[in-house]
Parts: C-alpha cells; structure tokens; sequence
C-alpha cells in the first residue's frame, strides 16, 4: 500500500505511530546507509538508525516541510552520528578494516554492488574517522563543504582538507 | 605544480570550485604534464564512483521494534514527568502563597493567623524554595549551560541577601523593616526560581 508522504507525516505528527512505522519503512535504507558509512560499524550504524529515527519522532513537530522530509531526516541523522562519535570519543574506536570485509556486505542485496563499488567501500570503511565523514558527506551524499562545516562543525578548509586527504587515501588504497 | 598546492588545486579543479583565471593555468598545465592528467582522471573516477554508490542499504535485521519500544517508553516517561511537574508546581504555589501571606509585616496582613511565628514563615519558605529548587534541578538540562550560570549567580546574589537579613532578624527578630527586607528577597527567589521552571517546561 502507498501512502502519500504528506499525509503520512501530518499524521504522525499527530502522534499516529503507524504513520510513522511507515516512514520508517520508506526510509530506514536511505538511513542506515548514511549511519554505516559514516560509523564503519554495522553494530554502530544500526544503533545509530534507531536514534536518529526516535529523535526524528522527537523532533517531528518541528518540520514544517521548508525542505523535503528525507533532507530534513538526513540532517537529523549526520547530527546524530556525530553526537554519538563525540559521546564514544573515550571508548575504544571500532572501525572496521579491510580485514573484516563482510561488516560492509549488503545483506540481502549484495548483487546490487559490483566489485569495484564493494572495493571502494572496504577503503571509504578504512579511512580515518574524520577523512571518511568528510568523504561520505560531500563525495557520496552530495553536501557542500559549507554544509559539512555547519553539521560537523569544522572549517571549511578543514573540510576541504580531510576531502582531499581522503581523497588520496583511496587512490593509494584502490591502487594496490 | 608540486607537493599539497598540486593536490588542492587539481582537486579543486575536479570539484569545479576554482577560479576562471586558477582554472584556466590548471589546464594550460594540463596539457604539458600526463602525471596531472592521469591525477586528474582517476579523482574524477573516484568522485563518480562514490557518487553512484548505492544510496539505500536495507539493516540486517528489522529496526522497528527497537525504535517503537523506545518512542513507547518515552511517551510513558513523558506524560509521568507532565504529571510529576504539575503536581509540584500545585504543591509550590499553596505554599508560596501561604509563606508570602506569612512574610508580609502585621500592618499589611490583618488577617494573618495567630500563633504564626518566625519559625514557620521560615519553614515555609524553605519548603517551598525546596520544591522549586527541585524542579529546577530535574529540568537545568533543559536549559542553555549561559542561562544556568547567570541563574546560579542570581541565585547566589539573592541568597547573599537573605542571609544578611536573617543574622540581622536574629538580632532584633521584632523589625517590620527587617521583616519587609527578608520578604522581598524571598519573593525575588521564589519568582526567579518560578520563572525557571515556565522557562524550563516551554
């Protein structure tokens, strides 16, 4: 069943929470996608899907559809990504390396990713935290480097830098 | 073009965010140096393939139950919390209005009950700064940390007062004036620590 995403989240701003297991539905991939790459932790990323979608049920009443409902989640979520990095700073950082590929399998749709994708993915997992955040948000999700600064709250020269450091991080890693 | 200044200008280059006259020198380059070429090619790529990753990936398990148990709990949590902080604010303005009535000097309080001594009006001030300070306790999270320190320093600047009239109320427990001096500094810690509270739960 389709429903219209305005009414779906109109309701929900109602407190209705099928309405909101719906949105959840339309958009937990898009999410987790963002959490995994960000985190390099499949463990991590899923933990972080579920705090960003119950801080978007927080926050639900605050959307007042100036953007689209998944560029308004997006952002939610980079904060939340970010919160929970600054939150584990002390713990003991889980990224995963290119010896434990299977963390970055697609489960369930691994036929959807050519080998070179999957390549590029072990690498982006590999990078530094603060290169791989700069990388996904600007090469893989489209953010400006203004935006980067705003959300991370880095320069953006900072930002530029780490791109670029990454940048040369994966060319030296895919080139092997 | 050597070294990082290479690297950020044929980055720059790829990502198009160079100047006409930068981005121009960069090409004339270009067509003399394969190395850069050959750089330039493969961040290219590189951009392209991180751009046509998959933009969804499904969890390896179902995440909903996780998210819903969560919101359940918090809307439990939040209507207890509703009801905790109604309950107290009632309880605050009885007594509130009960200790200011008492603080007021004989001449403005006709009605005052008798037998109420110094020790009581105390107490209910006391119990009442109690209460609010409780709430404003479970709730300074809320509140942004500049809002919090000039709060403590009101807090702090009141409670200065107040002690001063006390030791002074010990030495001639009798005064109006002193009486009337406790009373406005108890009545700005009370609104202070009332308006806290409005803040704190809008």
């Amino acid at each position: 069943m389709h429903s219209d995403p305005t009414d779906l989240i109109h309701r929900a701003q109602q407190g209705d929470r099928t309405a909101f297991e719906a949105l959840y539905r339309a958009h937990a991939g898009r999410v987790y996608a963002l959490c995994l790459r960000l985190t390099a932790d499949r463990a991590l990323a899923e933990e972080r899907t579920q705090d960003a979608f119950v801080r978007a049920w927080e926050r639900l009443a605050t959307f007042r559809g100036e953007s689209a409902f998944s560029s308004w989640l997006h952002r939610l979520t980079v904060n939340e990504v970010l919160l929970g990095r600054r939150a584990e700073r002390r713990r003991e950082q889980r990224v995963v390396t290119s010896d434990d590929p299977a963390a970055l399998e697609r489960p369930g749709g691994a036929d959807a990713s050519s080998g070179s994708a999957l390549d590029l993915e072990r690498a982006v997992a590999a990078l530094p935290a603060g290169a791989r955040e700069v990388f996904v948000l600007h090469d893989v999700e489209g953010y400006r480097h203004e935006e980067i600064a705003e959300l991370t709250g880095i320069a953006v020269g900072t930002s530029k830098a780490q791109l670029f450091r990454a940048r040369r991080l994966l060319r030296e890693a895919l080139n092997r | 073009m050597t070294g990082p200044h290479r690297e950020t200008k044929l980055n720059e280059y790829v990502d198009g965010t160079l100047a006409a006259h930068d981005r121009a020198s960069v090409e004339a380059h270009l067509a003399d140096c394969a190395a850069c070429r050959a750089a330039v090619a493969e961040l290219r790529s590189l951009s392209a393939a991180a751009a046509s990753l998959p933009k969804s990936i499904e969890p390896g398990r179902d995440l909903w139950a996780g998210v819903e148990t969560r919101i359940a709990q918090r809307a439990t949590w939040n209507v207890q919390r509703l009801q905790w902080r109604a309950a107290l604010a009632a309880a605050a303005a009885v007594v509130i209005a009960l200790g200011l009535y008492r603080l007021l000097p004989p001449s403005t309080a006709p009605y005052r009950p008798a037998g109420q001594g110094w020790a009581a009006v105390q107490a209910d001030f006391d119990r009442t700064t109690s209460e609010l300070g409780l709430i404003f306790a479970a709730e300074r999270e809320r509140l942004r940390p500049e809002t919090v320190v000039l709060l403590e320093r009101n807090l702090a600047i009141i409670d200065a007062a107040m002690a001063e009239s006390r030791a002074a109320l010990a030495r001639d427990p009798a005064s109006v004036e002193l009486r009337g001096l406790f009373a406005a500094a108890a009545r700005q810690k009370v609104e202070l620590l009332q308006w806290v509270v409005r803040v704190a739960a809008s």
